[in-house]
């Protein structure tokens, strides 16, 4: 829903980087969160596109690695990763669970520059 | 071409406005809750009651939050509490910038407890801190019970969920049970009430709460 400044935020990391890395142009930015952390990586690649005209950002390729929601369960005291939230346990299917992962903020992890 | 590693929150540069936040908070020892629900919930409604309640004990301010309108502030105003309204111009959550120009506008001196009332919208308010101490939120019966396995993200932010319009429960077939087991599995440290913000009923617990944490902030700052 924020994507605008989502992109506003990236592209301020990317410029204080780009002042003291001296690079002209970004190729790629890694980046990573939660699959619960309402992101969604469409619009935020639409809101860059269109905010980055004119940086180095221009034209750069989002890439995301999103982290998979981890329930552990009470009943077997697992842990296991799912596919969605809430869940039953995926090892014993006792509906006994709580969330340990999943809801990770945006993160920058890496950038390839020229 | 070269990779640099990065391995920043993006929203650190809002991280850190929240702590400077929190700093002035605490040296002058506010407690600060940012309330959080759908549109229409009940925000107002609870920051109302829990003025009545607690205005001749603590001094209180308030901000206000909204896309458009000025509506929620007059409400606040008219019970003579110092209020800010944020008009954030179609953005869908408070950040921690717009409460620190906010505070500038807020008599800050002596206040016990600031409520930041956010944007009507269940999914981003709780990613961006504006230096509050707990985040509240409501769920109302007419929204439904499958809110917290859509929105997880809030539920597991939030220190306290009021279920508010429990007076309607009935009419709009509103499943308690799923609601409460889905929240606590989000969040299993949730204090959850059942509350009526039209008749009043339940607001007793949440006004204990609320004390409680406040007394408790007091006794950690001074
Ligand atoms: N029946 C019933 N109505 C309620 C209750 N609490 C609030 N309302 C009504 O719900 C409507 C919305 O309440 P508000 O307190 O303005 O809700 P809000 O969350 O501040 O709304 P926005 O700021 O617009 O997002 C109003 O008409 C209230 O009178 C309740 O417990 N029961
Ligand atoms: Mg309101
Ligand atoms: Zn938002
Ligand atoms: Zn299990």
């Amino acid at each position: 829903m924020h994507e605008m400044s989502l992109s506003a935020s990236l592209l301020a990391i990317v410029s204080d980087y780009a002042g003291r890395h001296h690079f002209s142009k970004v190729n790629t930015l890694r980046l990573s969160f939660g699959a619960l952390s309402c992101i969604e990586p469409r619009s935020l690649e639409l809101a860059f596109g269109v905010l980055s005209q004119g940086t180095p950002a221009q034209d750069a390729r989002l890439e995301f690695d999103i982290q998979p929601v981890v329930v552990k369960c009470l009943t077997c005291e697992r842990e296991s990763a799912s596919e969605e939230f809430p869940c039953p346990c995926p090892q014993c299917t006792s509906s006994e669970v709580i969330l340990m992962k999943g809801t990770e903020e945006l993160k920058l992890l890496e950038m390839d520059v020229d | 071409m070269v990779t640099i590693s990065v391995v920043k929150q993006v929203l650190d540069a809002n991280d850190r406005i929240a702590q400077e936040n929190r700093r002035l908070f605490d040296e002058k020892g506010i407690y600060v809750i940012n309330l959080m629900s759908s549109p229409g919930a009940g925000k107002t409604s609870l920051v109302e009651r829990t003025i009545e309640e607690l205005r001749q004990r603590y001094k209180l301010a308030v901000i206000e939050g909204d896309i458009q309108d000025t509506y929620d502030a007059e409400r606040v105003a008219a019970l003579g509490i110092p209020v800010v309204q944020i008009n954030t111009g179609g953005g869908c959550h408070i950040d921690a910038n717009m409460v620190r120009e906010a505070m500038a506008d807020l008599p800050l001196d002596g206040v016990d407890l600031l409520i930041v009332e956010n944007v009507g919208n269940l999914v981003c308010p709780a990613e961006f801190k504006v230096g509050e101490n707990d985040k509240i939120m409501i769920l109302s019966t007419p929204e439904g019970a499958d809110k917290p396995s859509k929105y997880p993200l809030m539920f597991h932010e939030s220190s306290v969920l009021l279920i508010n319009k429990m007076d309607l429960m009935t009419h709009v077939s509103f499943d308690l049970t799923k609601a409460r087991a889905d929240a606590l599995k989000c969040n299993p440290a949730l204090a959850i009430f059942e509350v009526s913000c039209k008749t009043g009923n339940g607001l007793d617990g949440w006004f204990a709460w609320i004390t409680e944490h406040i007394e408790r902030f007091k006794t950690r700052t001074a």
